[in-house]
């Protein structure tokens, strides 16, 4: 019993912090056909503006919680300003932009470790505190990043379904030529996108910061993961990507609960490569057509 | 309404315009007949500003409208239902409709806008938690219609409405625009079959390689039966 509450509550949790990371690639993935291999330059822009408000400004961590939001935001916008917007609709858009995105993730890490150096840190807790349920430790923390992954779902699905700009995104994702004859300004969407994913992989660093540790280069594990996710769910599927986070985060850690850790990753991995044998698009994506 | 000089336009290194001059007028139904191949839908993505013209003016309620983004023409007005539908196909019908009238000053009368398209296409009521990628060739220019009409338009341009649509639905989708030309919207309609259209047309330019060879009222076009037969098979 102690067993599979630990492994419940690790699936979930691990589901959830996934399930951030992964949603902003899969939107920018199915409104600009763009894999951003800076979203995890995006989630240490988040983390690291948290710290210096906490550790240099000595602001209290929600303060750092905004601010490494909308940083990671503003970073996003930045970027596609300067590197994405110029190549939109170019030949060789797909390599630019994938030089680009790593190019801006290389320059980030360095201006990190520039101005806060090697050494590993850690940002506070947003809340404090934890309890045992059946031997397993739960911490607020954990709680607190379970919950805002929950109601960003709901909040983002609600939004692309039912509000204008929402329902924009998704129809620039699926006929750009139409959606510009609606008078939807179809470079601005993409702006959208961009901020609203940067932001996204911002706000998961601060969370996931206080859990592991925070270095120039640890947004890379999150955003491969988060990468895997995103393919097994079905690339540029909201919805596939978030039930995706879910699955791969509750089998790892059952498989790490009752056959042991070094059984997860191989044995998750097994798992995505069979399942993308039998649907080579992945859980939702069904064809090329199936998008936001 | 819509004013268009000396405009010439193509695609990279080829020029498919040479050169129209064209007006639509208030409440005007006019048609631009002409073959295959020889520009109708470049002129009309011209005019809704996918296509940037390489010179000449385009004016459209009072304003220089040449080279503007499509977004921009649209919000202005000037909404371009074009060859092939182009709807959005993970969408529902309702959703796509609702896409029409994306401008936010229409947004806000979207329940008004919609009340209005599905009575001209009361067909459009059972099928609107559907997807569009699941519509029939005749359903689906009804959508691409109403969605268009959706948008609060000044002038709409409708490319080719009968494109690969069997007989009897073509009639239903041509008496529906006619229904929307007696509203007093004027329309810019390009086609290559004059049957047609002679109802709905105040005017026809004819279209032949790029150029407007011929302007009459829609009556002298359909007495001519030379220039039918030599230009519309």
């Amino acid at each position: 019993m102690a067993e599979f509450v630990q492994a419940v509550w690790g699936g979930i949790l691990v589901g959830s912090v996934y399930g951030l990371m992964a949603v902003g690639l899969t939107l920018i993935w199915g409104a600009l056909r763009l894999l951003n291999l800076a979203h995890g330059a995006m989630f240490i822009v988040g983390a690291y503006a948290a710290l210096a408000m906490v550790a240099v400004l000595n602001l209290p961590i929600l303060a750092g919680l905004l601010v490494g939001v909308i940083a990671a935001g503003l970073s996003g916008f930045i970027m596609h300003v300067v590197f994405i917007r110029p190549v939109l609709g170019k030949p060789g858009f797909d390599t630019a932009t994938l030089i680009a995105t790593v190019g801006v993730s290389i320059a980030l890490q360095a201006a990190a470790l520039l101005v806060f150096g090697p050494s590993v840190k850690v940002v506070p807790e947003v809340m404090a505190g934890s309890f045992t349920v059946g031997g397993t430790l739960i911490t607020a923390q954990g709680l607190l990043v379970i919950a805002v992954a929950v109601i960003l779902f709901v909040a983002i699905n609600l939004f692309l379904r039912f509000s204008r700009h929402g329902m924009a995104i998704r129809a620039v994702s699926q006929q750009m030529e139409a959606a510009s004859l609606m008078a939807v300004p179809v470079e601005r969407t993409y702006a959208i996108v961009m901020v609203l994913s940067s932001a996204l992989a911002g706000l998961a660093g601060v969370l996931l910061s206080s859990f592991f540790y925070l270095s120039p280069i640890s947004g890379f594990n999150p955003m491969i993961q988060a990468l895997i996710v995103t393919i097994f769910g079905g690339l540029g599927s909201v919805r596939g990507t978030i039930v995706a986070a879910y699955v791969v985060g509750t089998l790892g850690s059952f498989l790490q609960v009752y056959l042991g850790a070094s059984w997860a990753l191989p044995g998750v991995f097994l798992f995505i490569i069979v399942v993308l044998i039998a649907r080579p698009n992945g859980l939702f994506g069904l064809a090329e057509a199936r998008r936001l | 309404m819509l004013e268009v000089t000396d405009l010439h336009a193509g695609y990279a290194g080829s020029e498919v315009l040479h050169g129209i001059n064209l007006q639509v007028g208030d409440g005007e139904g006019v048609v631009v007949l002409g073959p295959n191949g020889h520009g109708k839908s470049t002129l009309l993505r011209v005019l809704s500003g996918l296509i940037r013209p390489h010179s000449g003016t385009v004016h459209f309620d009072g304003q220089d409208i040449t080279g503007w983004r499509p977004d921009l023409i649209a919000a202005a007005g000037l909404v371009h239902i074009p060859q092939g539908d182009l709807l959005f196909p993970e969408m529902t019908v309702l959703e796509n409709l609702l896409m029409g009238a994306y401008d936010r000053r229409v947004w806000k009368e979207r329940k008004q806008r919609l009340e209005h398209v599905l009575e001209l296409f009361p067909w459009l009521i059972e099928r609107r938690e559907q997807l569009a990628r699941s519509l029939s060739g005749g359903e689906r220019r009804m959508l691409a219609i109403g969605r268009g009409l959706m948008a609060q338009a000044k002038l709409l341009l409708i490319d080719e409405p009968s494109l690969g649509l069997a007989p009897a639905i073509t009639e239903r989708i041509y008496a529906s625009i006619g229904a929307i030309k007696h509203t007093g919207l004027p329309i810019l309609l390009a086609d290559e079959n004059a049957n047609h259209v002679a109802e709905l047309a105040d005017r026809a330019y004819l279209l032949e390689m790029g150029l407007l060879v011929r302007e009459c009222s829609a009556q002298e076009l359909l007495q001519d039966e030379t220039l039918l037969a030599t230009y519309l098979g």
